[in-house]
């Protein structure tokens, strides 16, 4: 390096301190953020991302270890628990969509028709655990005989889980009314939810770890007992809205990628520390992960600490999306959101690759059993592997605003389904030739895994990059993001996925798979119940490449959607002024 | 880079400014984007309306109905094959105990009883005989206590029963050419292969010799670990099968000399009773016999079983992988020289530390000499067992040349 080169290196660096010097606190012209918020960014969204992350550990899902070791809960059992929450769902979902687009605002006399609705609801809900239904019925008939048949319950578990799902739904219903009213003018769209349920949720954790309702003999008592649980701990959120927000945070785009790319990635620093940290935890507990102590203390305390931190910092990041106040918004009717999303050609396309994705669901987590019951991994060995294989997306993140300029989403976008087919093809054959060598299966494995890892930062940042921009688009076409009504997609998809994903879970049980996951010791069933997933999935990425290929949204359409909401907000807030009404929640950008 | 695209990175930067006037905010069209539609009216509402809830409803219901047939499980799944019937998954309806394999079976149900207990019967079709039992055709049944097979049954997969916790014992006709039972215990007809010993096969044998309930491990007497947790292999057996023992309660197993075969997760996790809510490994002692005349399971007198000694049989030849893995209470392991393959985490986890202890295997003795050993064995990665060390895992010592230690 040249002498004039130094001086330039030096130049830089001290123009770059300069210039976070001066915009500590004032964000530069044709910026939005102060440096200071970058700052809160990295530790509020990392205590966040690392809480939410926690709570993986602990949910009502087949992967889950609590379930499966503790619980004992066997594999179908949650497809049947889908199914019976599914009528309800979709009826529900109508509610909730039209109340969260409309951001908890409603006409009275709907807000009271709603309200009621879900009382309802969590009446019946309530009924049904202090009474028993299904002896209402013939136990000889029809319906009875399917509800028995269903894989680890019976006639009145079936009953409860359904009541329990009218409980859940009426609740979170009730609450999201309230809270959004109250909260979101002075929080926010995303994260008014950190202040309503942050407390109960720390409750919650606690008492997962400690009431032993795995302790109940019968399985499908257990079943609905352990359903009713954990319906009330997701009641209360801790989802990662902190970062949600900073998604937000300008409406400059090159500012959203720089915050994405940077702060965001460091932040996520907390979490790769507490994944080494917690299996080192858990390596020195008596019976390691299937130590009940984990979920006794290691999780609370994990969890207590975030969620202290994430509400320390959450008020100083904000959420900057041009749109009119409150007050002046574009009230959104049923139709209108419905009609609204159904224009939209970028959920369209991303619906079929949904769908398309389906043919994996039901897959069991190939990395664990790699790393479990492959190799045995435990305690800091486990730690150092997984978090090699973590930070190996970290480097080509940092470089995404580059990527991003240098290729289009559509190409950036068919290059990792096309990694992701051929990373899983490289992984089944080598456990098809390579059997019984276990090192050399597995170190294949793991150069794959990371290579896989490497190339998935990139598109993923795009897609949440592009996944805003489509929010943008939408507000665009229809006054508001409509982030709830698109879910209308899933009513056409998602029981179509459902289906496909329960022919995984079959042939799963097929190789042996249910509720003792020690059958993956067994050599013949574990490649099998590996390989033919990981095959059905590479086509399912072959063939999520074709829709990309009508992808045509640029940077130049993104700019000038921008202009037309800025507009918008300045126009409608200017006549709110005008007509002397006090306004909140606007952002004119 | 085509041009197409270049122009697409230069766009990045571009800065647009759009002059829109105030009463064109709700209308304005962006080129090449479809035009904004906020609080007009809907051209064909109604019909657009009705297409939309007509699709919405076929096709939620469509799928809810193939959901519900994927998941509806029949009680007794049987397929035809080339050689008969093949049962190839029970699904308990929570209130069957005992299980007969011999006749197609089904469910009927009792009109006007509401009692799901008893509202059932199990019906038989003698016009269907069962050839054969498909791997994991049972899989995690927690309420089947006895399965019967009938003289028809031509074959069953080793793993056919797999982690059935509640079950304590297969009886099989005295007819069937193929399989018999010694005392609850699944054998081929010969009884040169051990199949499968029932998960709770110890529950069996308390009733059996009068004890009223499961003793936790401070409270075990050497009576109680001699009729409930002991089990003497039969002479004639040369081959213990896949998940053979797996999960069982025992403490003690008497191989004969003439075993050649110790399958895949044979002798996997045994464990007794710590307390109330836990478990604890119990295997403790393999020990291999030499007399040739032994048919009695049971152990009712040592002098019966003529030599003994420590450990693995002289004349075994196959260890398969995970064959003795999670059972850290055993002490002493012996590979004698005839063995010729150990499979991948055959001894996986028999060792620990108990503070600066390490208890549990913690040398592996084996009868030939290293040079041997190496160049002679097939072993599998992994094949001794680990112990944790300074945050990773050490394998525990091998002594070459050893000699087998007596009791």
């Amino acid at each position: 390096m040249s002498k004039g080169d130094n001086s330039s290196l030096k130049d830089k660096v001290g123009g770059f301190m300069s210039e976070v010097k001066t915009h500590w606190k004032t964000p530069a012209e044709g910026k939005y953020v102060p440096y200071k918020e970058y700052k809160d960014v990295v530790i509020g969204v990392g205590a966040n991302y690392a809480g939410s992350k926690t709570l993986e550990y602990i949910g009502f899902w087949s992967s889950c270890f609590l379930i499966m070791h503790h619980y004992r809960l066997p594999y179908l059992t949650f497809s049947v628990i889908g199914l019976l929450n599914m009528p309800l769902g979709y009826i529900s979902a109508l509610i909730w969509w039209y109340v969260c687009d409309n951001l908890g605002f409603l006409p009275k006399k709907k807000e009271r028709l709603v309200y009621l609705s879900y009382g309802l609801m969590m009446a019946f809900g309530i009924s049904t655990l202090l009474f028993d239904y299904s002896t209402l019925f013939d136990q000889s008939g029809s319906f009875i005989t399917i509800l028995n048949s269903f894989e680890g319950m019976n006639a009145t578990a079936c009953f409860k889980t359904f009541g329990t799902h009218f409980l859940y739904t009426g609740w979170v219903g009730a609450r999201n009314i309230f809270w959004r009213k109250k909260l979101i003018p002075k929080y926010g769209r995303y994260k008014y939810s950190l202040y309503c349920d942050v407390i109960p949720k720390c409750v919650m954790v606690i008492l997962i770890g400690w009431l032993p309702v795995y302790n109940i003999d019968d399985v499908a008592t257990r079943v609905w007992v352990a359903n009713l649980l954990f319906a009330t701990f997701n009641v209360f959120g801790f989802g990662n809205v902190l970062e949600q927000c900073t998604k937000l945070i300008s409406p400059n785009l090159q500012e959203r990628i720089l915050v994405r790319s940077y702060p965001i990635k460091i932040s996520h620093i907390f979490n790769s520390i507490l994944a080494i940290i917690l299996p080192v935890i858990v390596g020195m507990l008596k019976d390691e992960w299937a130590d009940i102590n984990f979920y006794r203390w290691v999780i609370p305390v994990t969890f207590c600490v975030s969620a202290a931190f994430t509400m320390g910092l959450a008020g100083r990041i904000k959420e900057r999306i041009p749109q009119p106040p409150i007050e002046k918004k574009v009230q959104i009717k049923f139709w209108d959101g419905m009609f609204g999303v159904l224009k939209n050609k970028y959920l369209l396309i991303n619906t079929i690759v949904g769908l398309i994705d389906s043919l994996g669901n039901g897959m069991l987590p190939f990395a664990t059993i790699l790393y479990f019951y492959t190799f045995r991994l435990s305690g800091l060995p486990y730690s150092l592997i997984v978090a090699l294989i973590s930070f190996a997306g970290t480097p080509p993140d940092l470089l995404s605003p580059y990527f991003l300029k240098r290729f289009s989403y559509k190409q950036i976008m068919i290059f990792y389904q096309l990694s992701r087919a051929i990373g899983n093809v490289i992984i089944a054959v080598s456990m098809v030739l390579l059997r019984d060598n276990l090192a050399l299966c597995g170190t294949i494995c793991i150069v794959v895994l990371f290579f896989m890892e490497m190339t998935k930062t990139v598109p993923t940042t795009a897609g949440h990059d592009m996944g805003i921009r489509i929010g943008d688009y939408q507000m665009y076409l229809s006054g508001e993001r409509l982030e709830s009504f698109a879910g209308i997609f899933g009513w056409f998809t998602g029981p179509i996925t459902t289906f496909v994903g329960l022919i995984i879970p079959i042939f799963l049980l097929k190789y042996g798979f249910n509720s003792n996951w020690e059958i993956l010791f067994f050599d013949g069933s574990r490649t099998n119940i590996i390989i033919v997933p990981l095959i059905v999935d590479a086509i399912g990425f072959f063939l999520m490449t074709i829709p990309y290929l009508f992808w045509d949204y640029d940077n130049r359409k993104q700019n000038l959607v921008m202009e037309v909401l800025k507009r918008r907000a300045e126009v409608t807030e200017k006549k709110a002024e005008e007509e002397g009404v006090s306004v909140s929640g606007g952002y004119k950008g | 880079m085509s041009k197409k695209e270049k122009k697409k990175v230069l766009d990045w930067q571009d800065d647009v400014e759009l002059d829109i006037p105030e009463d064109e905010i709700w209308t304005y069209q962006v080129p090449g984007l479809a035009a904004p539609h906020i609080n007009k009216p809907h051209k064909y509402f109604l019909l657009k309306k009705i297409v939309f809830v007509i699709v919405i409803i076929v096709a939620v219901s469509l799928s809810i109905y193939f959901s519900v047939l994927a998941l509806q499980n029949d009680t007794f799944e049987y397929t035809e094959t080339a050689q008969g019937i093949e049962l190839t998954k029970f699904s308990n309806t929570g209130y069957l105990y005992e299980l007969d394999i011999d006749y197609e079976l089904n469910i009927e149900y009792i009109a006007g009883n509401n009692d799901p207990k008893t509202n059932f019967k199990v019906v038989k079709d003698t016009t269907k005989p069962i050839t054969s039992v498909r791997q994991f055709a049972l899989n995690c049944d927690d309420k089947i206590k006895t399965i019967r097979i009938g003289e028809t049954v031509e074959f069953v997969d080793t793993k056919a029963f797999y982690s059935c916790w509640a079950l304590q014992n297969i009886e099989v006709d005295e007819n069937n050419p193929n399989y018999c039972d010694v005392d609850g215990v699944l054998y081929n007809k010969d009884k040169t292969e051990v199949l499968c010993y029932p998960c709770d096969h110890d529950e069996y044998l308390r009733q059996k010799y009068g004890y009223e309930k499961e003793l936790y491990t401070d409270e075990i007497t050497p009576e109680y670990e001699r009729d409930i947790q002991t089990y003497v292999v039969p002479s004639t057996v040369v081959k213990i099968d896949e998940m053979c023992f797996n999960y069982a309660n025992l403490r003690v197993i008497y191989l004969p000399e003439g075993l050649k075969t110790i399958e895949t997760l044979s002798v996997f996790k045994l464990h007794e009773k710590k307390d109330e809510w836990g478990t604890t490994p119990s295997l403790k002692a393999i020990y291999t016999y030499k007399a040739d005349d032994v048919a009695d399971s049971h152990l009712t007198d040592v002098k019966a079983l003529g030599e003994i000694y420590n450990s693995l049989p002289e004349g075994l030849e196959y260890i398969g992988s995970d064959a003795f893995s999670y059972n850290t209470a055993l002490t002493y392991l012996y590979i004698p020289e005839s063995v010729s393959y150990i499979g991948h985490h055959a001894f996986w986890d028999t060792v620990y530390k108990d503070g600066d202890q390490l208890k549990g295997v913690t040398e592996i003795h084996v009868a030939v000499d290293e040079d041997t050993f190496e160049n002679d064995l097939e072993v599998g990665d992994d094949w001794k067992p680990k112990y944790d060390f300074l945050l990773f895992k050490k394998a525990v010592d091998v002594v070459y040349s050893a000699e087998r230690v007596k009791e």
